[in-house]
This record gives structure tokens, sequence and C-alpha cells, in this order.
């Protein structure tokens, strides 16, 4: 029998706030959605916009370019979120995101690459890069691995190798773009102008497929938040679950950048935000994937619509980014650890 | 509840090249409170690390119930031998029960909230550990006392009947230190725990340890109840230090009395 209550109070309180803030997000991403779709150029009612896609009818903006934009928005931020919470959960540090320490900038080279000098098809860019996100990791691991392996050295060796990698993108941007400055955005920045339909269907199941295992996973991640250590002591196969989702937040980066571009500051953000909102004692997967999502949807629409002109998404919430990294590197500093 | 036995055999561990342990045989005697005493760097941690599967073993085995831990299933082990690690991190801005109830991972099913036993067995936690008004805090304004508490109270929510403590009292102060001691003594006594702690500080141990193995340079050189291992001897053999034993009139445990090459004019060996 349980005799006293009272201690697990709190416990059902913060289950109830978070399936609360869980539902709240979900409506603000709704509604973010709603507004992509019958906002621009030429405006529609959401009941147009209903019947156009019910109907299956034959229109270009919606069915061509609004709703593949959306549909690659929602399943992008949702990509890079999960991917970076997972970096940062494992390796127990904000500053441990894939789009911090090289890891995205690998397999955007790549996929750079691939599209601007070998003009390959996205789904062979999608494999080529995933692998170049996977060597980047592993290089980038390797490399701080000199006299064992620290989460510390492994940042600064990630921030080392993404301005190596930046730097080959710009270049390799630059040589292209007397042609092509849209697509040269999108490397830059990330963009989600140009969505074909045909790109879709492999990103929505490769999310889908990555989030079931995250979520599979789920108890060991919590456990794992304590540290290796405990892991191990609870009786989580720490290698197994750790090689695993690695590999799947690699496979999200790659396969989202290689639509979108690198959309900067999502996999950086959203886990911190969604922790502050939901609390700490729940892991995040859920609450950080819809926060993805409103980041990349909300900041489509401002740099589409309320900007004087048009921005790619990536500027946006590039600029949200920026000010929370240097919040971070201050207040990390000031605990003597990176 | 048969108590699970464990021991090492022939054990031989170390980090890369370095062989800490050398062939160590250590049987863990059942339902008492053990301390594994030794200079530093005398192989004590890595004796832990390794019963805890931190650490493989280079060569050697650690037998649970007469078979290896190799061949027993992870979540299986983490039901029978818990370990306080020597020092713990808290994802920053956890509760005090939401901690302690992680403890209940190798009990839980798949995308299942928390089961009635497993509410049971953290209240229990937090009662022994005596932590229940401490439920909602948030773990990182506990004091030090406080926290080394909670994460026992993490350890005992698992369960097990084998509990491995390293160096549970550092960084404490002694009235502290007295109270995470006594807390350990009471489980032992009421729920029969078995208890293996690493300790630094000799009379602590001879007070509180029904059974001692002293380690020196990765051996074991010596084991047995308090009385027959701290005697001058022994411990000039572990620590290379001289030293008086006297008998502790509180609790009757021998007690040692380091000798300061100073002491030696005031007369006294």
């Amino acid at each position: 029998m349980i005799k006293n209550e009272i201690i697990f109070h709190g416990i059902e309180k913060r289950q109830k706030h978070y399936y609360i803030a869980i539902f709240i997000m979900f409506i603000i991403l709704a509604i973010l959605v709603c507004l992509n779709v019958t906002i621009g150029e030429k405006n529609y009612t959401l009941a147009e916009v209903v019947s156009i896609i019910l109907n299956g009818e034959n229109n270009y903006i919606i069915m061509k370019l609004r709703l593949p934009r959306t549909i690659a928005g929602i399943f992008c931020g949702i990509a890079f979120a999960i991917a970076g919470n997972t970096f940062q959960t494992l390796l127990g540090n904000p500053l441990a995101s894939p789009d911090i320490i090289g890891v995205s900038s690998g397999s955007t080279v790549a996929a750079v690459f691939c599209i601007l000098f070998l003009n390959l098809n996205r789904g062979i860019v999608s494999i080529i890069s995933v692998a170049a996100g996977l060597l980047a990791a592993f290089t980038i691991y390797k490399l701080s691995c000199k006299n064992g392996f620290s989460n510390s050295r492994l940042i600064l060796t990630g921030i080392g190798a993404q301005a190596f990698f930046t730097a080959l993108i710009n270049w390799m941007v630059m040589r292209a773009a007397e042609y092509d400055v849209p697509t040269a955005m999108r490397w830059m920045a990330g963009n989600l102008n140009g969505i074909t339909t045909d790109t879709l269907p492999l990103l929505v199941i490769v999310v889908i497929l990555a989030f079931a295992i995250m979520v599979y996973c789920n108890q060991s991640i919590r456990s794992l938040e304590l540290g290796e250590r405990y892991a191990t002591i609870l009786g989580v196969n720490v290698s197994v679950v750790r090689t695993l989702l690695m590999f799947c937040s690699v496979v999200l980066i790659a396969f989202a950048t290689s639509i979108s571009g690198p959309i900067a500051s999502i996999a950086f953000l959203s886990g911190p935000i969604a922790t502050r909102i939901c609390s700490n004692n729940q892991t995040n997967y859920t609450s950080s994937a819809l926060i993805g999502a409103i980041l990349v949807i909300a900041g489509d629409f401002i740099g589409q619509n309320l900007l004087p002109t048009r921005y790619p998404v990536g500027i946006v919430t590039g600029l949200l980014g920026a000010p929370y990294l240097v919040y971070l590197l201050i207040r990390q500093n000031k605990g003597g650890v990176i | 509840m048969k108590a699970h036995s464990l021991k090492a055999e022939n054990l031989v561990a170390g980090y890369g090249d370095d062989i800490i342990l050398n062939s160590v045989n250590m049987k863990i005697p059942e339902n008492k409170i053990s301390v594994i005493l030794g200079s530093n760097g005398s192989g004590k941690s890595t004796m832990l690390k390794t019963f805890c599967r931190l650490l493989a073993p280079k060569s050697g085995s650690i037998l649970l119930d007469d078979k290896s831990i190799n061949c027993i299933r992870s979540k299986d082990i983490a039901k029978s031998i818990g370990l306080l690690p020597q020092d713990s991190i808290a994802p920053a801005g956890i509760s005090v029960a939401e901690l302690v109830a992680r403890g209940r991972f190798p009990y839980r099913k798949f995308m299942a909230p928390l089961t009635k036993e497993d509410y049971i067995a953290i209240e229990e936690a937090m009662e022994a550990m005596n932590i229940c008004m401490l439920a909602d805090k948030s773990v990182d304004e506990l004091s030090g006392g406080q926290r080394q508490r909670v994460f026992i109270a993490l350890a005992l929510a698992q369960q097990t009947d084998i509990l491995f403590l390293d160096e549970p009292t550092t960084y404490l102060d002694i009235a502290y230190q007295i109270e995470i001691l006594d807390l350990l003594k009471d489980l032992n006594k009421k729920k029969k725990t078995t208890i293996v702690m690493v300790l630094h500080d000799i009379n602590l141990s001879s007070k509180y340890a029904d059974y001692i193995f002293a380690m020196k340079n990765g051996h074991l050189i010596k084991e047995g109840e308090p009385a027959d291992i701290i005697t001058p001897e022994t411990i000039r053999e572990i620590y290379g230090l001289e030293s008086v034993v006297v008998t502790d009139p509180v609790s009757n445990s021998p007690m040692i009395i380091p000798i300061s090459s100073h002491d030696e004019i005031s007369g006294v060996s």
C-alpha cells in the first residue's frame, strides 16, 4: 500500500502539466499550418483550401507550392529537433547539437557537392549525405578520442570541424552561385522554396520510423540522462542504445538537410525550449518535435509574409539561435565547463 | 528471500595496458556490511567498478549465484546489484521524486506508466532515506547530505539485495557521514541488504563494517572481521603507517590512532 500519497502529487501534477503543454503546442502548430496554407500572394479561405485538398483539385498554388512546403517544414522541423535533442541528451550538453558540432554541415557538404556539381537526383543525394553525416560524426568522435573521450573535447573539435565544413560549403556555393542564387541560399541557411512533392514520402517515412525508434528507447534515454555509469547499473545496454540513437539522429539530419538545407538553430534550440516548457522531468521527444515543427513553420511564415523582402526560413530561425548560443556560452563559461 | 551470492574469481582488470587488479579472489559475505580498505591506487574502486559491470575484466570472472554475469541479461543483473557511484549528476531541474523513480528502470515495461509496485518501491526508498518531505524539491537545490540521500534512494528504488557504495561519505561533514552510515546500517538490519562500501576512514569502517577487505597494489592482502584487520601490523602493511590501536569506548570496535613523525618526541610508540 502507498501510505504517503503526497510525495507523488508533484509527479502527477507535472504529468498533467506536460499533457496540457503538448496539447497547446499542437493547437499552435495547427494554427500556423492553417496560416501557412491560406495566406500568401494569393489568399484563400480555410474552407477553400480544405475543399481543394479533399477534391484533389489541380490548384497549383496549394497543391504544388504551399502544401508540399508546409509538409516539408513540419517534418524537417521534427527531424532537426529530435536529432538535436538526442545529441544534447546523450552527450549531456546543450552545446552538443549536431548543427554546432559539425555533423549537420558534414552532410551538407556532401549534399551541396552532389547537387551543385554532380547534378544527382535527390534520392541518391539523401543517401550520400547520410553516409557523409555518419562519416563526419565518426571522424569528429575519433579526433576527440585521443587520450580518452571527453565531451568538452568533442564539442571543441566539432566546432572546429563545423568551421571547416562551412568554409567548404561557402566555397562551393560561391562557385555555383553565379547561375543559381536561390539554390545557394538553401545551402547557406536552409530554405523551403522549391520543394517538390516527390521528395516528401521518403522524408515522412524516415522521420516516422526514427521517431518510433526513439520513443521505443525512451526509458533507456531517461537512464542515460543520469550518465553512462548509471545507465549501465540500471541495466541499459549503453553501447547498443547509444549507437542506435546516434545513427537515427544522423540519418534524420542528413535527410532533412538534403531537402531543406541546414535550417539554422532548429536542432540546437528545440530541445532546450521544450525542456523549459515541460520541465526536465519528462523525456521531451514529443514536445521538442512539436517545437521544431512550430519554429520552422513560424519562421517560414514570418520570412515569407511579415518581412519587407522574402527571407528563407533559415535566416529567421538563425536570428533566434544566435542570442541563445551567446547566452549558453556565457552561462557555461561561468560554470567553468564547456 | 535467499540472498544472492556474489564473488570475483581470479579477476584481472585495468585501464588500457595498465593492470590494476591482479588475480583477485573475493567473495562478498551475504547480508553483511563489508568495507574495502586500501591506500590510494590500491584497486578498491576498480574492484567496485568491475563488480558493477562498469569495467570489463581482462580475465577471470564475476559470478552472481555462481553464474558469470556475462551470461545474465543486464536488466536482471540490475535487479540484483545496485551502486552509488562516487559522483552523480542529475538532469537540471529534475525533482527528487522523479529522480528516485528512474531507479525503477529495470522493472518497467515499454510505454507503461509507473505501476503500483513502482510507487511502493519509490516510497519505501524515500522513507528509508528520510527524504519524503523533499519529494517536490529540485535536486539542484539540495545540500550535499540531502543529495547523497536522494541518490542512495535512487539505488534503493532499484530494489537490489546487493548494494555497492563508492565512498558515500566523501565531501560530507562528520554529522552527515554518521547519518548516512546509520541509514545504511538500518537498511542492512531491516532488509538484510548486502552492503559493500569503499571508505577512506578506517575508524568509521571498523565501527560499521561486519567484514573488511584490505587491498594493496591490486591484491587482496587480508580479509576478516574488523578486530582481525584493524591491527597495527595490518595498517602498516596496507598504508605503511605506524599506529596504535585502542578500543572505541562507545562501540567497542577497534580504533586507530596514527603516529606522526613528530609524536615520537612525546614518547608514544
